[in-house]
């Protein structure tokens, strides 16, 4: 190559960002513009540049360097003089692509230092050197997305109309998935998917091994998925490999798991594996003639309902181990443990002990969910169904496409349950956008939606593509000519809201909680969500649902989005402390103000546990479950029994599909004191060497990693104890 | 009325209103009560039933260790009509009982009798918290009682309940009397000590105590599971005293081994560190 002088002068030497330093060369400006900007018609279906533009760029952009007296170039510096003259030219489209993603220097370098970016966005993210390294990718992923697809899907993120969950996950992974244990207890595990990269096994032969694939599943399967991962139907899947053991090995065998689940520290950057596991005090009747399949075949004489009793024995040592907590005493936050309800566990005495430990381990540590089978929209005895992660419900009914084939495992046929992707809408920028006006607000609602769908088809198509190209292995194995492990054609497109009660406190006058006009509001929104929904699974085949979104940040997000785009409206409306939060609001958008979650009433509202039930309870058929019903416990000692008798009262005569007791913790790190409340120094030693523990939307963890919002939404919740 | 685990809040004024007469220890009008706080939904109160709890003004009692002590005087604001509580008790969707705390609830004999009457009513078991210094108005609420549950604050003499109570006739003779009473009755007793170390936490107390409970039919009720005796740990945060806040809490093995010493059966122990109330044999230490 020869060194190009231009009207005597001769332009700095090029550092390149592949590591070396070559003498300036207008022709790979040209010959990169020509290759990268081909990815505009992949992307967004337009045309690439023609040699004849990139050369007028490439020569505008050597008069601009010639100009600039430099002594040494960088390939990123030249890029972005190419930008600026492809937006001067118009091209728009050609510049996304051919823009670097990344971040400033000065954001790197806080993030080493657990500081800056998105430091609190999950709180299950703790700072390690894992985490740093993923903020960092993060951080490239999901601009590149908001690139990627179509503008004004990224610009609906963007301004806050919608929220995108889990973005940098955009292009590889789906959101979450229940597994059927089943499948791996028949084919055997292969971590990666393939088995070229990790060794092979066979299929379980003992209850350890069981133990070690169930949880190795779990973790294989977080490196493939956004969100949550877990087991529906646990206790029944598990029990042939438990059936001649006694209490004292039931209560081993537990053990084990919880803390394979809770010490695997390796997920997505130095996380546990979000987990849940579904507890079944006996065998539904659903399973109950079902062939038993583990130990790598079909028992041609063993049925499940033959093992009622390890399950129901197994189910009691779960629970108690869960009570014991870990060696310090402190409480186990994951496989979250869904106990499942039925009429049956309630009716026969039989099935007590299960209630009564799942009530303790509420009273303890607020450690149970409550996974209700009664209400007639989960499906009664004669589906399947699961809660996943933080309240979303899958499910398949009887009369579902080969439901007999997938419970008699047929050729290999098994359930797989999940999400494909949330997309949450923000539900008081609606109201602000209508004026007021009821059918106004309900065509934005629908347009707001729309882009919303528009984003799950983009994403489902993408997942598709990547799962058809196996690079999402563990999910789209075929051990030995099996089905894939997930169907992800049975994926759901979920539709999240935030701030119905600020959506109808807008629109009325009034808070959810405050008058019936504003819960009929409340209601017929979410009808008319239902009604689009259901418009959007007939008009294209998938499974689209609505549900309330954990929205651990999006409750923020929106809330602070708002207060800049609509400030008139949203400081009357967003909850928290919004004199704090605007003062700060200039220098960080970790701010301590938020909307109320889904349909939620107001977490602060004065309202006694039965009223707030009675408003809520009402959401949960429309949502077909999914939405959780919080108790934030004001105790330090809640009576075990008493709470019993209001979970009774919750399951059988409540149409609330899915609820919890939340306990406030305080653990001491320095005498291993672990109790109720939330003390800012040790109630035994007085060390102020202390963590408090709560949930924080679906799952327990330590409060000092909450974002602003959150933790001050901890402060405002109105307890049960408290009138 | 206990501290510890039990009953505590922030009261708040303002409701009410009406002519009640300020200090003193009225007993409200036929048509209101000193009742400054409902609590709409405890899992606390009533041993293994949701329930709702209402909290009675005034005591005669200046315990320093109380939690509820921003009640201890009755005052015109929290005067509340009955017919409200009576409404919230018809309203309950998710209780299964109904407890007046206090305070010291038999000190309003009239207006406890009528929620006490609507409460069984309605199918809910009915519970009161005493100090025991008002045998006979105890006794006359008997029939409606399906749970009693009184406070020991030390070893039964003057001068040990003296130290705690903070009056200077304590009356003990009475607290004697009541426990008694009430385990004579049908209803189920729980006899509730708060341990502050320092004060009561001593194997002597609990031992004198234990001796004292069996020679009043203690032991038989509780042999049938009709009583129960609760060691509750002190919370220096909540109690009304200067003095008692800069004390510290006992720790669950204190309570355990006072649990132990007390020849007594059916013994529980509250305390946060466990979570909730277990009986002593549960606890391993």
């Amino acid at each position: 190559m020869t060194e190009v002088i231009i009207n005597g002068k001769l332009p700095p030497p090029v550092r390149r960002s592949d590591g070396v330093i070559v003498p300036f060369n207008k022709d790979l400006i040209v010959k990169s513009l020509l290759k990268e900007t081909q990815l505009v018609k992949e992307l967004y279906n337009e045309r690439p540049l023609t040699e004849e533009e990139a050369r007028v760029i490439a020569d505008e952009v050597q008069d601009e360097i010639l100009g600039m007296r430099l002594k040494m170039l960088s390939g990123p510096l030249i890029r972005e003089i190419v930008n600026v003259k492809l937006l001067e030219h118009g091209f728009a489209k050609q510049r996304n692509v051919y823009t670097r993603v990344g971040m400033p220097l000065y954001e790197v370098y806080k993030i080493d230092n657990s500081d800056g970016y998105e430091s609190r966005e999950n709180a299950n993210l703790q700072p390690n050197p894992e985490t740093f390294h993923k903020k960092k990718a993060d951080f490239l992923s999901k601009e590149s997305y908001l690139l990627m697809i179509p503008s004004h899907i990224a610009d609906a993120h963007l301004r806050g109309d919608i929220h995108l969950h889990d973005l940098e996950y955009w292009g590889t992974r789906p959101f979450c998935q229940d597994w059927d244990l089943r499948y791996f207890f028949y084919y055997g595990l292969m971590p990666d998917g393939t088995g070229t990269h990790t060794s092979v096994a066979g299929p379980a032969k003992h209850a350890e091994v069981a133990i070690l694939h169930a949880a190795k599943v779990l973790g294989a399967a977080q490196t493939n998925f956004a969100g949550g991962q877990g087991f529906f139907n646990f206790t029944v899947f598990m029990a042939p490999y438990l059936k001649d053991f006694d209490a004292k090995r039931l209560h081993q065998t537990a053990q084990m798991f919880l803390y394979e689940m809770t010490q695997l520290y390796v997920a997505r950057g130095g996380q546990p594996v979000f987990s849940s596991i579904q507890i079944e005090s006996g065998v539904p009747k659903v399973w109950q003639d079902a062939p038993v399949v583990s130990h790598g075949k079909k028992w041609p004489d063993l049925r499940y309902g033959d093992l009622e009793d390890t399950v129901h024995a197994f189910a009691v040592a779960l629970l108690e181990e869960y009570l014991k907590g870990d060696a310090m005493g402190k409480m186990f936050n994951f496989p979250k443990p869904e106990v499942v309800q039925r009429a049956r566990y309630w009716d026969d005495k039989e099935f007590e002990d299960v209630m009564l430990r799942a009530a303790e381990l509420s009273a303890k540590f607020g450690s149970t969910y409550y996974d209700n089978m009664i209400p007639a929209y989960r499906g009664g005895e004669d589906g399947v169904s699961c809660f996943q992660c933080c309240a979303y419900s899958f499910s398949e009914d009887g009369k579902s496409e080969n439901f007999q084939k997938k419970v008699m495992f047929e050729d290999g046929a098994h359930f797989s349950m999940g999400g494909m992707q949330v997309v949450t809408v923000n539900l008081p920028r609606v109201a602000y956008k209508s004026g007021g006006d009821e059918a106004r607000l309900l065509e934005v609602l629908k347009s707001t939606m729309d882009i919303a769908k528009e984003a799950l088809m983009l994403k489902k198509a993408t997942i598709k593509r990547q799962f058809e190209r196996g690079l999402i292995p563990f999910a789209s194995q075929r051990p030995r000519g099996a089905p894939p492990a997930v169907d992800i054609d049975n994926l759901s497109l979920t539709i999240g809201f935030v701030g119905m009660n600020e959506l109808v406190q807008h629109m009325t006058g009034y808070e959810i909680h405050e008058d019936p006009s504003a819960q009929k509001l409340a209601l017929k929104v979410l009808i008319e969500m239902d009604k689009i929904r259901k418009s959007y699974s007939e008009e294209t085949g998938e499974k689209f649902s609505i549900a309330r979104t954990p929205a651990e940040s999006a409750a923020q997000r929106f809330a602070v989005a708002d207060l800049i785009h609509y400030p008139k409206f949203a400081r009357d409306l967003v909850k928290g402390d919004l004199e704090k939060g605007l003062s700060l609001l200039n220098e960080t958008k970790d701010v301590p103000v938020y909307y109320s979650n889904g349909a939620h009433v107001n977490v602060a509202a004065q309202l006694p546990l039965d009223q707030r039930l009675l408003i809520e309870q009402r959401f949960f058929p429309i949502l077909k479950g999914g939405d959780i019903f919080h108790v934030w416990l004001g105790e330090a000692n809640p009576d075990p029994e008493a709470l019993m008798k209001l979970n009774m009262r919750l399951a059988k005569q409540s149409w609330v599909g899915y609820w919890s007791h939340t306990k406030d913790i305080t653990v001491c790190r320095d005498c291993g004191y672990v109790g109720g409340g939330l003390n800012s120094s040790c109630p035994t030693c007085g060390s102020t060497s202390v963590r408090n523990y709560s949930r924080i939307t679906g799952y327990y963890q330590d409060v000092s990693s909450w974002n602003a919002a959150k933790r001050q939404e901890l402060k405002d919740r109105y307890r049960v104890r408290l009138s | 009325m206990s501290a510890g685990s039990g009953s505590s809040r922030n009261y708040t004024s303002g409701r009410g209103g009406g002519k009640g007469r300020g200090g003193g220890l009225g007993v409200g009008s036929s048509a209101e009560a000193y009742a400054p706080e409902i609590m709409p939904l405890s899992l606390c109160d009533f041993p293994g039933e949701p329930a709702i709890v209402i909290f009675f003004s005034g005591c005669n009692y200046r315990c320093g260790y109380c939690q509820n002590w921003k009640i201890r005087e009755q005052d015109r604001s929290h005067l509340t009509r009955i017919d409200r509580i009576e409404r919230l008790l018809e309203g309950g969707k998710l209780i299964n009982a109904c407890k007046v705390t206090g305070g010291e609830p038999l000190l309003q004999p009239e207006a406890l009798m009528r929620i006490a009457k609507k409460a069984k009513s309605l199918g809910y078991k009915f519970g009161i918290d005493t100090n025991g210094t008002l045998p006979e108005r105890l006794r006359g609420m008997l029939p409606m009682l399906d749970l009693v549950s009184i406070d020991v604050k030390t070893a039964l003499n003057d001068f040990e309940y003296r130290k705690v109570t903070g009056v200077d006739n304590p009356m003990v003779d009475r607290v004697i009397e009541s426990i008694r009473i009430a385990l004579a009755s049908s209803a189920f007793v729980d006899l509730r000590m708060v341990v502050i170390p320092g004060v009561n936490d001593s194997l002597e107390v609990v031992r004198s105590i234990g001796l004292d409970l069996n020679s009043m039919g203690y032991g038989e009720k509780a042999s049938a599971g009709g009583a129960s005796f609760t060691l509750v740990e002190f919370v220096p945060e909540n109690a009304g005293s200067r003095e008692y806040s800069m004390m510290r809490n006992p720790s669950v093995e204190e309570l355990a081994r006072l649990a132990r010493a007390a020849p007594l059966r059916n013994v529980r122990i509250s305390h946060r560190a466990l979570g909730y109330c277990v009986s002593v044999e549960k606890i391993q230490l």
